[in-house]
């Protein structure tokens, strides 16, 4: 009997949305519930069939904490199915098929519902840490002279809260926010403020021609949005279909407010969404009777410094190419993520690096060149938006689509993540 | 409690030697001082009052009341969810004398009333269904336990079959939980679960399942520690001031305000209710329980209570249709058609756990869809019917999409789309090619094509059969489940058991046009439409009709429906009837102006259902043009014109097969039209005004206004024979 070979049977994912916008009311397990109800709805699959659900999130709420087995229990799944969430900051949706990849390779399971789910439209604030030592001393006060003294500390700043979406953008090692650390990126490889502005110029046209010829139809699927149902959201709305290079050039820098060129508009935006994808082993399929959308050949991960997490993506795409038996040039198509302009053309320049490659990957030679025109066809997430978690499992829908739409056979999907990783999946279609 | 080892006491003041008294009916063990009166026997599904049963509780308490050592008394019933659902209805259905009434109360009540007399605290131990007498025997325990068992039903329904509860109930929980909550239940006759219950203070605690009888005797412990037969009691806040002080002046305003409107001006039995609730506050105990025998007496013997109870008999005569051992449990449903039908169909199947997937070629109306559940939803919640989480399930148990997926998992298709019989094929040929499996049922909620015509295109033509809900879908109880030509038997009977997990009732009917209800109602809606010609005020037509019983005048009702639907079901009654059915003008000109009813700008009535409507000056223009002279129209007459023809019709759909009996015209009528229920159905009613009067007026109308009017020969042949 040959290896077990994991396919990509079918995917969904919610309109990505802006933050704050549609989805407001949607919590990361609504977004779920929705994608996977569709997706079990639309295949030719029994609820009893999946083995296990694996779903990426790097902010569950405090009431859905094992957001994959909520959603696994809302969508309609048995009871008895198990579910577990993922967590690898932005790689989390990536990280859900690798695992399932990896599980179907152990041989412990054939049907894997997976994706990723993020609601950043509710990331908490959270009570400090002088709010809630103020609290513990009150709660442990037992006189009436202890309970006057726990009160009488109290002091109107520890009211001021912690924004989680802003300190989980970041790295708490180096101190760096994820936009500091494109900055040295751009640095390294010396990427100016207009090439970035024309890599975003760029993402809104491809996002918007993508939005136009109805590309997304394939993968998105209409939302009823909770918790009043009042309204329903098609189609991704970060896109700026009117964007233009000078309003881009406008704009002022946000991390590194007076050297920096790093902007809103050159960085991804803060967005809500969920993508779902039924990952099965090739026999299973079969044995199902499905048509597999893609193969996946081979997954990697890799890690560097947290300073240049932007770079990920050079670590670990040459590790799976390797696994897949592949060389660069095979590659006929690359999602790469766009957690910022400065960081996609960082990589593409450390691709072509002799000396990136040789001194910190330790290979002979550069990598190869990166051809613009099959990366990002379709726009990426500085026009669609990065809801974290989701973004990995939205990658490979996308791809897997458009390969078969170009009639194309090998493809990357690869992201960098906070804290200095990469990660990448090889697909080919079948 | 830890009793497993100890042999159960004698029983018998002069047994010797442990066992069980075995009282036939009623089970009663005393074990470790504990006295365990068990009002069934084990083999019973269903608890209720018979005279000898009754008879029997009195025994035992007798005997217990003999006894010395006692610590207390449990009463419940005989076995896991079973308590005691109240007086047997057949007992109820055949007291024709009002004394005779009045003693049946009089006895049930002395007995119950022994087991406030025992010296011992007694402890009604409640699961399961608690109704009616069943309830008023746990009243007069001194205290109530009940348990979470999914079938713990607690309430007085008795106004529902016509009647006030008479063994103390109205004077028991009147003084129990104060005067406004005893007549939310007993003039509603609403039943509560067993935390409600708690919560209302109708019982004491509210206890796990498994733990329903150590608490019963951890009360009578707790008691008996402290020499008390009883827990004290004593109305608080607003209780007490609503019932205690002239305060209560207000409440009894208002639910005689509530009980002089609408429909329920014609039951005599909620207002008596109220008396006698009112009693239980200003009158002596030993008064109380003789006004209320009394009040029970005189209302057992009325028609009303009659045709109630009639009514009951042919419900649960239905229920029996769900039982059949060929009809399965749906689980997954596909609604196709998101419009007013289909997104209620959806949703109540989604409420009733059903995993259902609405389609439409539209997202906005699925957009509706999902918020009209929502705000249904949001309103149980609101009044604690169920929990937040729980109507997060019904949500995520409807989906909403614009493309129908794949159907493999499904085992209920259901169509609401437009009424176009082609279309409806083809969605059903394409459901089969998306995967809809061999057993699945194939459901139409047509209400003008015939299932028939569509099943010889179907693949599986067997498995077709009409579901016919009516609008609203949430509110109407009845279902018509349509038998093809070739619809089998477990498809029937399938659909029937469909219906009653909604809570509705099915009535199967042939595969006629216009089915029972809409066949019906069809010379009645022409004749109000030709009264409204004649030069009659709508609101006379509607005020007679109202007075008659029925839920909502006939001019009312084309508002609500629209007068485009009656125009299509007219022209389909027409095409089949073409003597008898000739659709009035009326409903093509309404049509013509735009004036639909409510869905647009009003009909007869505005809008709001109020004031006048863009219609009349339609009607107007038709008597111009007619040039008929106004006619004054007797009250009778319009009864006569209106209902007698509906008699006629009931009757020929009865011959010619649509339905099987005469029952199910009585049920189809009441709950598909809201045929006046207090009549206990149309051939009761028919009955009582008498068959030969009937066919006279008919015969007379016929002969001095219109043929239309002439009755069918089986109204006729039955008239002669009675």
């Amino acid at each position: 009997m040959s290896a077990p070979r994991t396919v990509l049977v079918a995917g969904v994912r919610t309109p990505f949305c802006k933050a704050g916008g549609a989805l407001l009311g949607a919590s990361a397990a609504d977004l779920a519930t929705h994608v996977f109800r569709e997706l079990l709805d639309r295949t030719p699959i029994r609820r009893g069939d999946v083995d296990e659900v694996i779903l990426g999130c790097a902010g569950p709420d405090a009431r859905e904490a094992n957001v994959a087995r909520v959603a696994a229990l809302r969508c309609g799944l048995p009871e008895e199915t198990p579910a577990v969430t993922v967590m690898r900051n932005c790689a989390s949706g990536m990280e859900a098929i690798a695992c399932a990849h990896e599980k179907i390779l152990a041989g412990s399971g054939d049907v894997f519902l997976v994706g990723g789910a993020e609601s950043m439209s509710n990331f908490p604030l959270l009570m400090g840490p002088r709010l809630v030592q103020f609290f513990t001393r009150l709660g442990k006060a037992r006189s009436f002279g202890q309970k006057l003294a726990a009160l009488a500390s109290f002091r109107p700043s520890a009211l001021r809260p912690r924004i989680a979406l802003l300190e989980g953008l970041r790295d708490p090692t180096t101190g760096l926010m994820m936009g500091h650390t494109a900055e040295k990126v751009a640095q390294r490889f010396g990427i100016d403020r207009a090439a970035m502005d024309a890599f975003a110029l760029q993402s809104h046209q491809r996002a918007t021609a993508a939005l136009r010829e109805g590309r997304f139809a394939r993968e998105v699927v209409p939302m009823v949005t909770p918790p009043r149902f009042a309204s329903a959201v098609e189609h991704d709305d970060g896109v700026r279909t009117e964007q233009t290079i000078e309003a881009l050039q406008k704009l002022r820098p946000v991390f590194d407010k007076r050297e920096g060129d790093v902007t809103v508009g050159n960085s991804c935006q803060v967005t809500d969404g969920a993508a779902a994808l039924l990952v099965m082993s090739h026999d299973k399929a079969k044995a199902l009777g499905l048509e597999p959308l893609a193969l996946v050949r081979a997954t990697a991960t890799a890690a560097l410094s947290p300073t240049f997490m932007g770079l990920g993506p050079v670590h670990a795409t040459p590790l799976a190419l390797e696994r897949a038996g592949l060389d660069f040039d095979d590659i006929e198509l690359v999602e790469l993520n766009e957690a910022f302009a400065a960081q996609v053309l960082g990589c593409m320049a450390a691709f072509r690096d002799q000396g990136y490659c040789r001194e910190v990957l330790g290979r002979d030679g550069a990598i190869g060149e990166l051809d613009p025109e099959i990366l990002n066809v379709n726009g990426g997430a500085i026009a669609l938006g990065h809801p974290i978690g989701a973004t990995g499992a939205r990658l490979l829908l996308t791809l897997a689509h458009e390969l078969h739409r170009r009639s194309a056979r090998h493809g990357v999907a690869t992201l960098c993540i906070g804290g200095g990783q990469g990660q990448a999946v090889v697909l080919e279609a079948a | 409690m830890s009793t497993t080892d100890r042999k159960p006491d004698p029983c018998d003041a002069d047994a010797t030697g442990p066992r069980a008294v075995e009282l036939e009916d009623v089970q009663l063990t005393v074990d470790d001082g504990v006295a365990v009166v068990r009002l069934g026997r084990e083999d019973e599904h269903m608890v209720t009052l018979t005279r000898s049963r009754i008879d029997q509780i009195e025994a035992a308490i007798d005997r217990l009341g003999g006894r010395h050592d006692l610590l207390g008394v449990i009463v419940t019933g005989p076995g896991p969810g079973m308590f005691c659902a109240g007086a047997d209805v057949n007992l109820i259905r055949e007291v024709t004398d009002a004394a005779e009434g009045e003693r049946a109360a009089v006895r049930g009540r002395s007995v119950f009333a022994k087991l406030r007399a025992l010296k011992v605290p007694v402890v009604a131990a409640i699961e399961g269904p608690c109704l009616g007498g069943g309830l008023e025997l746990a009243l007069f325990c001194d205290v109530r336990v009940a348990s979470d068992h999914p079938a713990t039903q607690i309430g007085l329904p008795e106004v529902k079959l016509g009647i006030v509860p008479g063994f103390g109930g109205t004077q028991n929980l009147t003084r129990l939980v104060g005067l406004p909550k005893a007549l939310d239940l007993i003039l509603t006759g609403k039943l509560l679960r067993g935390k409600q219950a708690a919560r209302a203070g109708l019982v004491d605690r509210f206890v796990p399942a498994t733990k329903l009888l150590s608490a019963a005797r951890e009360e009578i412990d707790r008691l008996a520690a402290a020499h008390r037969k009883s827990r004290p009691r004593r109305l608080r806040g607003g209780a007490f001031w609503l019932s205690r002080t002239p305060l209560r002046a207000l409440v009894v305003r208002a639910a005689r305000k509530r009980l002089a409107q609408d429909q329920a001006r014609f039951y005599p039995a909620p207002r008596r209710a109220l008396q006698c609730c009112v009693d239980a506050l200003r009158r002596s105990e030993a008064d109380g329980y003789a006004a209320e025998a009394k009040a029970l007496g005189e209302m057992i013997v009325t028609p009303t209570s009659k045709g109630l109870v009639h009514l009951f008999f042919l419900t649960e005569r239905q229920k029996r249709l769900g039982r059949h051992p060929d009809a399965r449990e749906l689980q997954r449903a596909l609604v196709v058609g998101g419009g007013v039908m289909g997104a209620g169909i959806a949703a109540e199947l989604a409420q009733k756990g059903m995993s259902v997937r609405l389609t439409d070629v539209a997202l906005e109306p699925l957009q509706r869809a999902k918020a009209r559940l929502q705000g249904t939803l949001d309103k149980r919640v609101r009044r604690r019917r169920i929990e937040r989480h729980e109507a997060l399930a019904v949500q995520d148990r409807l989906a909403v999409a614009t493309a129908p997926g794949n159907l493999r998992d499904t085992d209920l298709w259901l169509e609401a789309v437009v009424e176009d019989l082609g279309v409806k094929q083809k969605l059903m040929g394409d459901a089969i090619a998306h995967g809809l499996p061999d057993d699945a049922v194939i459901a139409t909620n047509t209400s003008s094509l015939s299932v028939s015509a569509m099943q010889q295109q179907v693949a599986h033509p067997e498995r077709v059969v009409g579901i016919h809900f009516f609008n609203p879908p949430e509110k109407m109880p009845l279902v018509e489940v349509i038998r093809g030509r070739q619809t089998d038997d477990a498809t029937v009977a399938t659909a029937c058991r469909l219906a009653l997990r909604l809570g509705k009732f099915p009535v199967v009917v042939a595969d006629a046009p216009g089915f029972l209800v809409n066949r019906c109602l069809s010379p009645y809606i022409n004749e109000a439409a030709r009264l409204l010609l004649e030069g009659v005020h709508p609101e006379a037509i509607d005020g007679a009709m109202l007075d008659f019983g029925m839920p909502m005048g006939p001019c009312r009702l084309l508002d609500e429906v629209g007068f485009d639907v009656a125009a299509k079901v007219s022209e389909v009654m027409h095409a089949a009837f073409p003597e008898r059915m000739q659709p009035c003008a009326l409903f093509a000109a309404m049509v013509a102006a735009k004036a639909l009813g409510r869905k647009t700008g009003g009909g007869i009535y505005g809008q709001q259902g109020t004031g006048k409507g863009p219609g009349r000056a339609v009607v107007a223009d038709l008597r111009r043009q007619r040039a008929t002279p106004p006619r004054e129209v007797s009250r009778s007459e319009l009864v006569h014109r209106l209902i007698y023809p509906l008699v006629d019709e009931a009757y020929r759909c009865l011959d010619e097969g649509l339905v099987a009996d005469e029952q199910d015209l009585d049920l189809g009528l009441v709950m598909g039209i809201g045929f006046p229920p207090f009549t206990g159905g149309i051939t009761r009613y028919a009955a009582r005004e008498g068959l030969a009067t009937i066919v006279a007026r008919l015969d007379e109308l016929a002969r001095t206004f219109d043929p239309r009017f002439a009755p069918g020969d089986g109204l006729r042949r039955r008239s002669v024979r009675c």
